[in-house]
Parts: structure tokens; sequence; C-alpha cells
């Protein structure tokens, strides 16, 4: 039963710096897209159920407000201060933590609020990675906020625990908090998505010039070099990986088209090329090419599939 | 025709008879090269092979035309070649800047209808003289705003009534210039009576657009977001299509307000290529053709909550008719939407 009252103890103990962590890292990424953006009318999540000139003083205010708890509580958690007789002092400990307890509640209260209102503003309670609607979880997040400040309220001052069995336990409680927390918190998704981030090939933008130069040094260009009667292309287009160009040409003494898909690839990319003659100008789909469809492919009436290349060595 | 320099001297913003036999050329050779293919998790390749029709939510399907006469029971409308004659039922719901009555259809009304799927002729909706303008605003003054709505449509005028300026400035509070705009209203010739926001006023201005979210890996085949509507720039109204938000910047939009990315990611595509849009409020969905850039969707990073919310950004800037087949009503301006790109 004491074991339970020290851990209970201890937990209360710890919950200043777990608060403070969350109230400085909520004011930095908020801060964070202030700076990027620009502005501080960006939107930041309970700020926008306030009239348009209120705003801006509302988020300078949410920031202050949570720079300043974190900072306090901070100050105020170890056992030096709280057992302290100077400003800092017992009363300074729990003022500050009473202070965290109202901020969080009121923070739900507008989450609540925010989310009957504006169903489709996020939080932002940090920053850029708050973007998803409120949700019961982040309401729910605020709610155990507010808890743990509360039962922070009269508890001992932080220290060091003694190398002994209870500080495993504390240090698993501990941890399953932040779990709860990471839980509770859709940014870190959020997070987790933006640190795997690498550009894919749809979103790649490479210049007309560089797909040219690389569709101008290959073997398919070589080979169609015959059949093309432009260096001018009819046509250009890019779908997700792939840039298509189109010269035209004549074959057999007929007017044709002369395709190219070039891969959006910096070094390297796959060419592949067809000729197409210009009277088979029909919709796929409609008309299939006798004999077509020897690999799974059915080919519009009049294509000329050549043979499969698929890497370049253009560069 | 390109020139020397890479760009497309054709219009990109255009849904003539040009454009459709860019689509299909495009489509041919992109076939010659390639061919569809099935993967698993994307949507089948019979879908892009066929034309741009698809399955449609209402196999009546979409009607546009000037009304000639309205009854309690016909509706008689002149379109280009030839005049329909449509029955009315008392479940029958007309909008002319409000819900209104259908007798109070007038000769010369141009209407959009949305025929009853299950009642050969009937009309199920009817939208009289519907207009949306969505841009940034140039100028202000006391009677009426301009609003650029793109390069190819050029700039158009609102003018917003005293009845609905309380209504509008709710959702609109900066109608000033610089910021953007996006109201449903009645049509008198070029000017827009606006009436209801289609949307609340991003707190940014136009040229400060939020970055997208970076996304991880090329998870882009299936994108979630809100299909707006517009109205086809000088064809008629019930020509479909979607512009998208992303053209390919080497080769295509013209209608370009910002060089930004706008804030969905999304693929770079062109026009011609084929996008799966999906009513995710009616199950409903249709395989369209982009026939240009939604450069100024792009720069809205709102929400439709039109059933539940959707994820924030503008995915698909619909044609009228596209927007009606798909069981989107167009007082409301939008509707969640997912699309998946076709490979």
């Amino acid at each position: 039963m004491h074991g339970m009252t020290e851990l209970a103890n201890d937990l209360r103990e710890v919950q200043a710096p777990v608060l403070a962590a969350m109230l400085l890292g909520g004011c930095a990424t908020k801060f964070s897209r202030v700076l990027r953006a620009g502005s501080l009318e960006a939107g930041l999540g309970p700020t926008e159920l306030f009239p348009l000139p209120l705003r801006r003083p509302a988020a300078m205010l949410v920031c202050a407000v949570e720079c300043a708890l974190g900072i306090a509580l901070t100050v105020t958690a170890p056992a030096a201060a709280r057992n302290g007789t100077g400003a800092l002092d017992g009363a300074a400990a729990d003022g500050a933590r009473i202070a965290a307890t109202a901020f969080f509640l009121v923070a739900m209260s507008a989450l609540i609020e925010l989310r009957g209102r504006r169903p489709d503003v996020g939080c932002g309670c940090f920053g850029d990675l708050s973007v998803r609607p409120v949700g019961a979880r982040s309401i729910a997040r605020s709610a155990l906020l507010a808890v743990a400040a509360l039962a922070s309220i009269g508890g001992p001052g932080l220290q060091l625990p003694p190398p002994d069995p209870g500080a495993g336990v504390l240090l698993t409680c501990l941890c399953a908090e932040f779990l709860v927390i990471a839980l509770l918190s859709p940014e870190v998704g959020e997070t987790l998505v933006r640190l795997g981030y690498a550009e894919p090939c749809e979103l790649r933008n490479i210049p007309v010039r560089h797909t040219l130069a690389a569709l101008h040094r290959s073997s398919h260009w070589h080979r169609q070099a015959g059949v093309i009667t432009s260096d001018v292309p009819a046509d250009m287009w890019r779908e997700l990986c792939w840039r298509y160009v189109a010269y035209p040409g004549r074959l057999n003494g007929a007017v044709a088209d002369v395709v190219f898909a070039v891969q959006m690839k910096q070094r390297r990319p796959v060419i592949r090329s067809a000729v197409v003659p210009r009277e088979t100008a029909a919709v796929p789909g409609e008309t299939r090419a006798p004999g077509a469809g020897k690999a799974g492919v059915d080919l519009p009436p009049g294509v000329v599939r050549l043979s499969a290349m698929p890497i370049s060595k253009a560069l | 025709m390109f020139d020397q320099s890479g760009d497309l001297a054709c219009c990109a913003g255009c849904t003539g008879s040009g454009t459709a036999e860019l689509i299909a050329r495009r489509r041919l050779l992109k076939a010659a090269v390639f061919g569809p293919s099935d993967r698993p998790g994307r949507a089948r390749a019979a879908d892009w092979a066929a034309p741009p029709h698809g399955r449609a939510m209402y196999p009546g399907g979409v009607l546009t035309g000037t009304v000639v006469d309205a009854s309690p029971h016909i509706l008689a409308i002149r379109r280009a070649d030839r005049e329909e004659r449509l029955t009315m039922m008392p479940s029958t719901k007309a909008w002319r800047g409000g819900q209104v009555d259908p007798t109070a259809l007038r000769a010369g009304d141009r209407v959009v209808v949305r025929l009853d799927p299950s009642r050969r002729g009937v009309a199920e909706r009817v939208w009289a003289n519907i207009s949306r303008v969505t841009g940034v605003i140039v100028e202000r003054d006391r009677a009426s705003i301009v609003v650029d709505v793109g390069k190819m449509r050029g700039r158009r005028v609102v003018v917003i009534p005293r009845r609905a300026e309380s209504r509008i400035q709710v959702r609109f509070p900066r109608l000033e210039p610089g910021y953007l705009i996006d109201v449903i209203g009645l049509r008198h010739g070029g000017i827009i009576e606006g009436l209801i926001p289609a949307t609340s006023q991003p707190a940014y201005g136009a040229d400060q657009v939020p970055r997208p979210p970076q996304t991880l890996g090329p998870a882009l085949d299936r994108i979630g977001g809100s299909a707006t509507w517009h109205e086809p720039a000088s064809e008629p109204d019930d020509v479909e299509g979607v512009a998208y938000p992303l053209l390919d910047p080497e080769t295509g939009c013209a209608d370009e307000p910002s060089r930004g990315l706008g804030c969905v990611r999304m693929p770079y595509l062109s026009v011609g290529s084929l996008l799966k849009v999906r009513n995710e409020c009616t199950g409903g969905s249709r395989v369209l053709p982009v026939t240009g850039c939604a450069a100024v969707a792009r720069l809205f990073c709102d929400r439709c909550v039109t059933c539940g919310t959707s994820p924030r950004g503008r995915v698909a800037d619909l044609a009228l008719a596209s927007f009606v087949a798909l069981g989107g009503d167009l007082e409301r301006g939008c509707f969640n939407a997912t699309i998946t790109v076709g490979r």
C-alpha cells in the first residue's frame, strides 16, 4: 500500500515536466508555422472562432500563455524550487499547475466548440502538424492533460528517484502515459509521414529541355529518325511519371505520328516509342487491331509496336 | 502544335471540338506505347479505355437549355437543336436564387435539369440562371466586385444585393483586392448577383497559399478532397469534363494565376488524362477527361462538408453538367470526392 502511494506521488511529481514539454512543443510548432506562413492569421485552430479583428491577438495570446506556462512549470518543478522560500516556492508551483489545469480545460471546451461550429478546421495545437479536423482524440488529449495538471497540484517537487525497482515501475508508468498521449495525438501520424518523405516521380518537375535532350540522345530517337519529318514536336504532354512527345512523321508514304514516352527521371530514363499512322485516329477501346492481344494488351488499329527497350542509355 | 520553346500554342483551357480531338489523339498515342494495364488497387483498364462517360449516376442524364414554357406539370426547354418537354412532379425541386415553386421559372431562363433516374422524362431537380464566381478579387467599389477568374476566363463582375450582404460577409469578411472569393448566385447577362457563399474565405491572400502537406511515397492513386463546379467558358452548359488543379507546368496551364503547388499533393497530369471522380456522398462515380486547368481551385485549401468532412483542398473542378450528373447539388457548391488517376 505504501508502495502504491509512493508511486502515485512519483507520478504526480513528473506531471509538471510532461505538461511543460507539451506546452513548449505546442508553442514552438505554432511559432514555426507563423514564421513559414509569414502571418499570425494563418488559421490557428480555435482562433477561427473569433471575429476577424480578434484572431491575431487571440493567436498571440495562446502562444504567449503556452510559453509562459511551460516555463513556469519547468522552473517550479524541481524539489528545490517547490520547497523554496523565495519567489519560487510551493505557492508559485501550485499557481502554475492551477493555471495549466485551467488552460487545458479551456482548450478542451474550445475544441468541442470548434468541432461543432467549424468541423473542417484542424485544432492547430501543434501548428502545421495539426491540420486534421478536430476529433474525439484531440478533445480527449486535452482532457487527459487537464487531469494530469489537476493531479500535479500540491504534488511533491521533482527529484531523481533512487536506483531501486520502484524507479523501473515509475519509468514504465511514464512511458505508458506518453504512449496514451501519442495515441490521442493525430499529429504523430503526420510527423511519421513527413519524416519518411521522398518525392515520388508523379510530383517530380523535370524541364522539357531535359526530357528532349534525353530523348534526342536515345537509340529510340535514332531508330525513328527516318520516319520523323520535323524536329519540332507536334504535341507534348505529361501524365504521372511519363512525358509524351509526339512528332509528325511519314511511314510508307502515309502521314503518321511518332510518339515517345520518356520517364520522369533525372538519370537514365526509360524511353518507349511507337509509330501511329494518322488515318487511324480512332478512340482506343472502340475497335481492336487484328491479331492484337498477344501479350495480353490490345493495340488500337494501325498501331505498330516497336521492339521493347526498357532502359535507355541516353544519359 | 508546339512552338520552338515547347509551349503549348493551343489553349489548354478550352473544351471545344479541337480539345476533344486532342484528347482522343493523346489517348490513342498513349495506348500505342503502353496500352492499358490492370494493376491491383487501381481503376480497371476497361474504365480508362472506354470513352469518357462511364457509369452515370443518372442514366437519364442532365439536360441544359432555355425555358420556353413552365407550367405546374410540364417544363418545355429549348436545346441547341430541338425542344424537350419534361414532366414536373410534386417532388420536383427548383432553384432560382433559392428554392422556388417550379412555376416560378420564366421563359428565357437558362436551366440545368437533372432527370429522375427511375422515371423517363421526369425532372428531379431544376436550377435556373445559376452561376458561380470563383477567383481573386481585383477591384471593389460600392456597387460591385470585379473578380479575376483566370486568364482564360477573364474577369467577372459580382453584385451582392443587400438581402445577401450579411450572409456573404459572415463567410467572406475580406472583400478586398488580393483576397479570394467564391460565391454562387443568379446570372443577369454578364453580371452575377452573389447570393450564397460557396465556402468560407481563406484567411490568407491569393499569393500566400499554404504549401501542400508532404506525403510518403507514391501513394497518389486515390486523392480525397472537395469537388467543385464551374461554368464552361465559351461552350454549351452540357459540356462534360473536369478541370484539374495541377497540370504539367512545362506544357500546360494557360490559366495560371500562381506558380504555387496549391495545398493538395497531386500528380502532374495534362489535358486528355482520365480521372475517375467519385461522389462520396452519393456513391456515384464517372470517368471524365481532363479538359483544362483549375488554377484558381489550387488556391483554396478548404474542405467540403456536404456529407462529413472531406480532406483539405479541391481535387477536381467539374464542368457544371458533370457535377450534376454525379449527383451534386449546384447551390451547395461542392461534394466530398475521391479522384482516381488512370495509369
